[in-house]
């Protein structure tokens, strides 16, 4: 459906992306997961044919967007980071020019009102766009990008500056949307991709630094990783542990309950050491207060990836924190990644 | 090209500019129809519009100083060059737009001299030559306005720049006498050009062969004319100058006479400033 080829863009000497390689199926639901200014933006205008790239090569539905941009485009519905709105028109009326530059003609009129059914703006249509909110004005955005039914809707970042409530709402569109459509979109939020994409692709710097699925992403980095609270003492839990076999690693993170140890326990890989863990406790009569695995979330395999070139070893303060409860060993190590494919692959392709 | 032609119509109604422009025009040509021909009981209507014409630069930058600027400004534009229209048909779109407000308002005129028919004979052929020549040349200053409404994205430079532009137009030829006609000075003046336009071949194409190959190649053509016919250089500044005046030719159609020349002089030069519209458009998509 899209194919992206060793995409650069530069401003002057500073490169805004670097040698991106991707490709997107139809029916995909992708996401682009990057710190402001990672170059998303860039990214989706160069896919979109708003702006060239200094090399490289986007391909929409087999149609080059440089080559023949007019048919690569008639396949793209692009919602930019600013809704392309004009002030002075009425709703429907917008829409309806929408609809001539997009060059519909059958049906239009319904095509219209199902389109503003979809996004809930069907009450507004009469409205001036420019005296409507924000969250209107995004809906009405998202509208324009719908019309035409094309095959491939490209969003960057489309709840920004939404209402939880209109957050939510817009995520059931994009939901919606991913049902007929290949959707890609674009966020530093990590909830919002994890909650409505199919894939993620990180993007830190203009390079894609991983992509897999939400689960993937978070899994593969840190598999088999417990956090155990046990009642007992610092050295006998640590000996009781020290002669389970599947159990490859022992640290210590803070008290958080008087009287308790808290471990982080690591296993081979692959192994589940969970029962290993009951067998040992039982064993010495260590009562279990809590046990939980430890999953990254996507916002800490997002940070962890994203900060890796920028302060290499500033991973172990965050640890202690609390805000990366994985403790210092499993970030800073290359993290095992099943699911994840890491970006030296992904140029190979 | 259709659809951005009717958008441009409805805006140009719906926030007052193409009421503003409608009534400045109305307003300047009523107040030389009633001072030329009304109060003096003439019936030359030609020197009215040829009055008007004087106040081009300030009635093309109303017309067009939002064409292109403000659809930047409100990032519409990310939705006009994302879609499937040419960029050549959305700069045509907006050029037509622009030309018809201009032609409702020239077409209300019309009722003057027939007014006026009532009391005496017309010079039938100036008029209708002063017609068509203030139609060719407001839509050679409206080019020029859409040219330079692309280059930024604020209105109010867009109609300074606008106004600018057709100003020096407007003088150009009492600027053109007071130039140097000696050869040195107009061989500097062509090595100027010539640096000129490597210089845009070079910024439009980052090729520094290709600017330099250009470079040498003009340098090549003056010297050999130079060589070998001096009087080509004769006063060529004059020439060019004169050449850019598009207000000087307006008096051919305003005496009556329809030169084939001149028509396509104003015809052509609207369509250089269309297609330097659409570069500077495309540029964004060379490489």
């Amino acid at each position: 459906m899209i194919e992206v080829r060793n995409l650069t863009k530069k401003y002057g000497a500073r490169k805004a992306i670097d040698e991106l390689s991707f490709t997107i199926n139809a029916g995909e639901v992708v996401g682009f997961l990057g710190p402001n200014g990672a170059g998303k933006t860039t990214t989706m205008n160069i896919m979109t044919g708003y702006i060239a790239a200094t090399s490289g090569e986007v391909s929409i539905n087999g149609v080059d967007i440089l080559a023949e941009p007019e048919m690569a485009k008639a396949n793209i519905g692009y919602l930019p980071d600013t809704p392309p709105v004009y002030g002075d028109m009425r709703v429907r009326e917008y829409l309806n020019f929408v609809a001539d530059i997009k060059k519909v003609r059958k049906g239009r009129k319904e095509m219209l009102t199902h389109v503003m059914e979809q996004v809930s703006i069907l009450d507004m249509e009469r409205r001036l766009i420019k005296n409507l909110s924000r969250g209107y004005r995004q809906r009405v955005g998202l509208a324009q990008a719908m019309i035409g039914e094309p095959k491939v809707i490209i969003m960057d970042e489309p709840t920004i500056g939404l209402d939880p409530k209109q957050i939510i709402e817009m995520r059931d569109v994009v939901k919606r949307l991913g049902e007929r459509h290949t959707v890609i979109l674009s966020s530093h939020i990590m909830q919002e991709v994890s909650a409505v994409c199919d894939r993620v692709m990180i993007i830190n710097k203009g390079k894609i630094v991983a992509q897999g699925t939400p689960e993937g992403l978070s899994e593969g980095l840190q598999k088999g990783q417990m956090q155990v609270r046990v009642k007992g003492g610092r050295e006998e839990v640590s000996a009781a542990f020290s002669d389970v076999p599947v159990i490859t690693s022992l640290d210590f993170a803070d008290v958080k309950e008087e009287g308790t140890v808290e471990l982080i326990l690591n296993g081979e890989e692959g192994a589940d050491i969970r029962e290993a863990i009951f067998r040992c406790c039982a064993r010495n009569d260590f009562p279990i207060l809590m046990m939980k695995s430890n999953e990254l979330s996507l916002e800490e395999v997002f940070l962890s990836l994203t900060a890796r070139e920028a302060c290499p070893g500033g991973y172990a303060e965050e640890a202690d924190d609390g805000l990366c409860p994985t403790g210092a060993a499993g970030l800073g190590a290359e993290p095992h990644l099943d699911e994840v494919e890491v970006a030296e692959d992904v140029s190979d392709l | 090209m259709l659809a951005i032609y009717k958008k441009e119509m409805r805006t140009y109604f719906t926030n007052m500019m193409g009421y503003v422009f409608l009534a400045f025009l109305l307003l300047l040509i009523g107040i030389f129809f009633t001072l030329l021909n009304v109060r003096s009981m003439d019936g030359n209507f030609h020197f009215v519009l040829a009055n008007v014409t004087v106040f081009f630069f300030i009635l093309v930058p109303v017309l067009t100083m939002r064409l292109f600027s403000e659809e930047s400004r409100q990032k519409t534009d990310q939705l006009l060059y994302t879609s499937p229209l040419t960029v050549t048909g959305i700069v045509l779109g907006k050029f037509f737009a622009a030309l018809s407000l201009f032609l409702i308002g020239v077409a209300v005129t019309v009722v003057m001299p027939f007014l006026l028919r009532n009391y005496g004979d017309l010079p039938v052929a100036q008029i209708a030559g002063a017609y068509i020549g203030f139609v060719l040349l407001g839509a050679a200053c409206i080019a020029i306005g859409v040219f330079v409404s692309v280059l930024t994205e604020s209105q109010i430079i867009a109609a300074v720049g606008t106004m600018g532009a057709i100003f020096v137009m407007f003088l150009s030829d009492a600027i053109a006498v007071s130039m140097p006609t000696s050869t040195f000075a107009s061989l500097m003046f062509v090595l100027f050009v010539i640096a000129c336009v490597v210089a845009v071949w070079y910024n439009s194409t980052r090729r520094i062969l290709a600017a330099v190959i250009v470079g040498i190649i003009g340098l090549a053509v003056a010297g050999g004319l130079y060589i070998f016919n001096d009087l080509i250089f004769d006063g060529i500044i004059v020439r060019v100058l004169l050449w850019f005046s598009i207000f000087t030719r307006f008096d051919f159609f305003a005496r009556g006479a329809l030169r084939i020349s001149d028509i396509v002089y104003y015809i052509s030069f609207a369509a250089l400033f269309i297609y330097l519209t659409v570069n500077v458009i495309e540029k964004r998509r060379w490489r």
